[in-house]
């Protein structure tokens, strides 16, 4: 019997992206096949590549405080959306908590002037109030602020694991009762820090990114914020909330392997699905489709090829996988609550995104890479993966309905 | 201990702050902050540093040449905590081995020397080897390479609570079932642009600016605070989780039972500590400081409105104060240094921490005997 005290649901999701505002908006753009990826050279002069920015306008409806960084206000245009599509007034998440990842914190407001004379940098106008929101931390405060939110409040910061592991904390926070509601996600913002970072590593693909192509070579940035409001079933059952997915099982695993490569053979993704499904109490067979991590460096997707080989072994059919970055870049800090929320989308709607650009899949007989049309069936169970710098792994698992 | 919560165990401590590198307690001794000669100052400038080591010399075979000093430290503390622990990590199932590390400003060092690559080589001229090492999570995830762990890797950060958040997050995993074991960690280092900040925004005590000796221990400083770094360790595990007993693994050393901690932006405080601990007030409450300098409520002073009569309470340090948020570890440490060897231990105990109108953060503690 379901113990609906231990039982984590999710009652909304807000969504800002390169496509805009909104699941809705999310959706019909995937759906459409619509690539928001574009020259980078367009919007930061002197990088070359291809990135997807979210449309400034889209920040200017909110009133922010002065004070804000580009990850603050992704992510309270995000909670926003999040609280409008629970249902719930923002009055009613007063005392719930709010845990959000990123990964740059207010870097986007500091420029290299900084670096021979910090105390001359701070001394000119504004900038004290704009140094202020260095720290990653910043971003839940700045919800938490901004909506008179009073519960728990921290940030996550994993590297490119840190959405989704905002997620999993949230939700092993909820069981603790630490909040009646938890506000989870990530917030990311492209910035001349990132870019450089991942231009010097050599890991940007200058054309649209392929992720699991046999020609991939390199992942694309982008930018957003995904913010999930997740409850027990207990107590979205007492306010007679409207349940969008049900989260079943939720895992985190290190590789222990490398600093930024995974490990070769995938095993630290595929204990963590492992884990997650165990949580879940599911089997692979269960599994419906996997949203993946899918960078399309060549390292990450050989690593997450094998891993679903490993944890889907003796499945009766391929497992379903796609990497939604080909949509709209890789968002860091971002990305697993953005991928979260696109899982969530599948799981309602049965579509089944297919990775764009994928012409010659990586060889991986275990698993259905999704390309070419959007493929329809009912979705019981879905999965989303997440790994990241450092060996981080999340996997959580999201169902349609109560197990 | 909170009812239904399952207490989890500190048996292991590690440090690395102005005291040196240190397994186990901090043996209590005064101490003065120091000039910083680390960049060009204009006058006398004051903070609670962490003094140049090898961390080979600490942790044999420890290669941290390519790596800033949070990172170094988070791995020479996190050894000497698992030291402290008596664990022999060959023994152990490292995939149940969690790590959990708090961070106000993560690896601010590179950070900084990414952004003077970028201001000497403009942006597509910067150090390809540096940029992975400023994440914030770099730290924990060199903690978890080196000692080959490969549960749950968490970073979290909270303006005025990081450590304590570390502190609950980890409990959480252990009661959770997602690991057995978790190496906790919290802690900062200083560099120029954050003591710019602090000093720009007029938020720094002028004990930084002289060499006046400062008051003695459980005094406070007038105004301000003093900046401070460092990174403290700790092991905690789930008590019996060999055993399926009430203790924790055989043989281990217990510094204190955790239970189940709150921390909130706001809210009803008293209340809130009231139902935590069952009702009753703490017998003997740890301030874990203001956690962040801008912070004006003394938690002292909220320590006493929640304690009975002949209550113990133990004021805030003024170096792990320096910390903003992330100096709760070592609060605890040092408190824990403070208690006689050889007595009883306190019974039910509050880690608290407080930051005016900013809210709190409570763990129900249990010190043992040592």
């Amino acid at each position: 019997m379901t113990d609906f005290h231990k039982t984590i649901v999710v009652t909304g999701v807000g969504v800002i992206s390169p496509y805009g505002v909104g699941l809705d908006c999310l959706q019909t753009g995937m759906l459409s096949g619509k690539s928001c990826l574009t020259p980078m050279k367009d919007v930061y002069p002197g990088f070359e590549g291809t990135i997807a920015q979210v449309p400034g306008s889209l920040l200017h409806a909110e009133d922010f405080n002065s004070r804000y960084s580009r990850t603050d206000q992704l992510a309270v245009v995000a909670t926003r959306d999040a609280m409008a599509n629970s249902g719930y007034e923002s009055s009613a998440f007063r005392e719930s908590g709010v845990l959000i990842a990123n990964t740059v914190g207010g870097l986007t407001e500091i420029d290299t002037g900084i670096a021979k004379d910090p105390a001359a940098w701070f001394r000119r106008p504004g900038r004290l109030l704009r140094g202020s929101s260095f720290p990653i931390s910043h971003v839940a405060d700045a919800v938490g602020e901004h909506f008179g939110i009073r519960g728990p409040r921290c940030a996550i910061s994993v590297a490119c694991a840190s959405g989704a592991i905002a997620i999993a904390l949230a939700a092993n926070l909820l069981l603790d009762g630490a909040a009646p509601m938890i506000l989870a996600g990530g917030s990311e913002p492209l910035c001349p820090f990132t870019l450089s970072g991942f231009n010097s590593l050599r890991a940007l693909d200058p054309n649209p990114c392929r992720p699991f192509d046999q020609n991939r070579s390199g992942l694309n940035l982008g930018e957003g914020s995904a913010v999930l409001v997740l409850e027990t079933q207990a107590g979205a059952t007492a306010r007679n909330a409207r349940v969008l997915a049900v989260l079943r099982g939720w895992a985190m695993t290190n590789d222990a392997f490398h600093t930024t490569a995974p490990h070769k053979e995938g095993s630290g993704l595929a204990d963590c699905i492992k884990l997650s499904m165990e949580m879940a109490e599911v089997s692979g067979d269960d599994i419906g489709y996997v949203n993946a991590h899918g960078t399309g460096t060549p390292l990450n997707d050989i690593a997450e090829a094998n891993a679903y080989e490993i944890a889907f072994r003796g499945r009766k059919h391929p497992i379903p996988v796609s990497s939604t970055k080909s949509y709209f870049g890789h968002c860091l800090g971002a990305a697993g609550a953005l991928e979260a929320a696109i899982t969530i989308m599948a799981v309602r709607s049965g579509a089944l995104l297919p990775t764009l650009r994928l012409t010659h899949p990586i060889e991986s007989p275990g698993v259905d890479w999704l390309r070419g049309a959007v493929k329809r069936q009912p979705l019981p169970l879905a999965m989303s993966a997440s790994s990241g710098f450092g060996g981080s792994n999340t996997v959580l698992v999201f169902g349609s309905g109560l197990p | 201990m909170t009812p239904n919560s399952p207490p989890v165990t500190i048996t292991g401590i590690g440090s690395v702050s102005p005291f040196g590198p240190l397994a186990g307690l901090i043996p209590p001794s005064a101490l003065e902050p120091s000039a910083i000669t680390a960049w060009t100052t204009t006058g006398l400038r004051r903070a609670f540093l962490v003094q140049p080591f090898r961390p080979a010399s600490v942790v044999p075979g420890l290669k941290t040449r390519r790596l800033d000093r949070l990172s170094a430290w988070a791995l020479v503390a996190s050894s000497l905590a698992i030291q402290d622990a008596g664990i022999d990590l060959s023994q152990v199932d490292r995939s149940r081995v969690a790590v959990v590390f708090a961070t106000a400003f993560g690896c601010i060092e590179l950070t900084e020397a990414f952004y003077l690559s970028a201001a000497a080589n403009g942006w597509n001229g910067t150090d390809p080897s540096t940029f992975p090492e400023t994440l914030a999570s770099s730290p924990a995830g060199h903690v978890a390479l080196f000692h080959g762990l490969r549960g749950p890797n968490v970073t979290v950060s909270d303006k005025h609570f990081a450590g304590e958040n570390a502190l609950i997050q980890a409990a959480s995993l252990l009661r959770h079932g997602q690991a057995d074991l978790a190496i906790v960690l919290a802690g900062d280092a200083l560099v120029q642009s954050l003591y710019s900040w602090y000093e720009v925004a007029d938020l720094l005590s002028p004990a930084c600016y002289n060499s006046d000796p400062l008051p003695e221990a459980g005094g406070s400083i007038p105004s301000g605070f003093i900046p401070s770094e460092g990174v403290a360790a700790l092991v905690m595990e789930s008590s019996g989780r060999d055993s399926g007993s009430e203790e924790a693994r055989s043989g281990a050393r217990c510094y204190a039972r955790v239970g189940a901690g709150r921390w909130a932006a706001g809210g009803q405080l008293a209340e809130i500590i009231r139902q935590l601990l069952g009702g009753s007030g703490p017998r003997l409450t740890v301030c874990s400081g203001n956690g962040a300098p801008c912070a004006t409520s003394p938690t002292t002073a909220i320590a006493r409105e929640i304690s009975s009569d002949g209550a113990v309470i133990i004021p805030p340090q003024l170096f792990a104060q320096g910390l903003a948020g992330t100096g709760a570890l070592f609060h605890l440490i040092m408190a824990l240094s403070s208690q006689p060897s050889g007595q009883p231990g306190n019974g039910q105990a509050l880690l608290l921490g407080t930051a005016g109108d900013s809210g709190f953060a409570a763990l129900p503690l249990e010190l043992l005997r040592r």
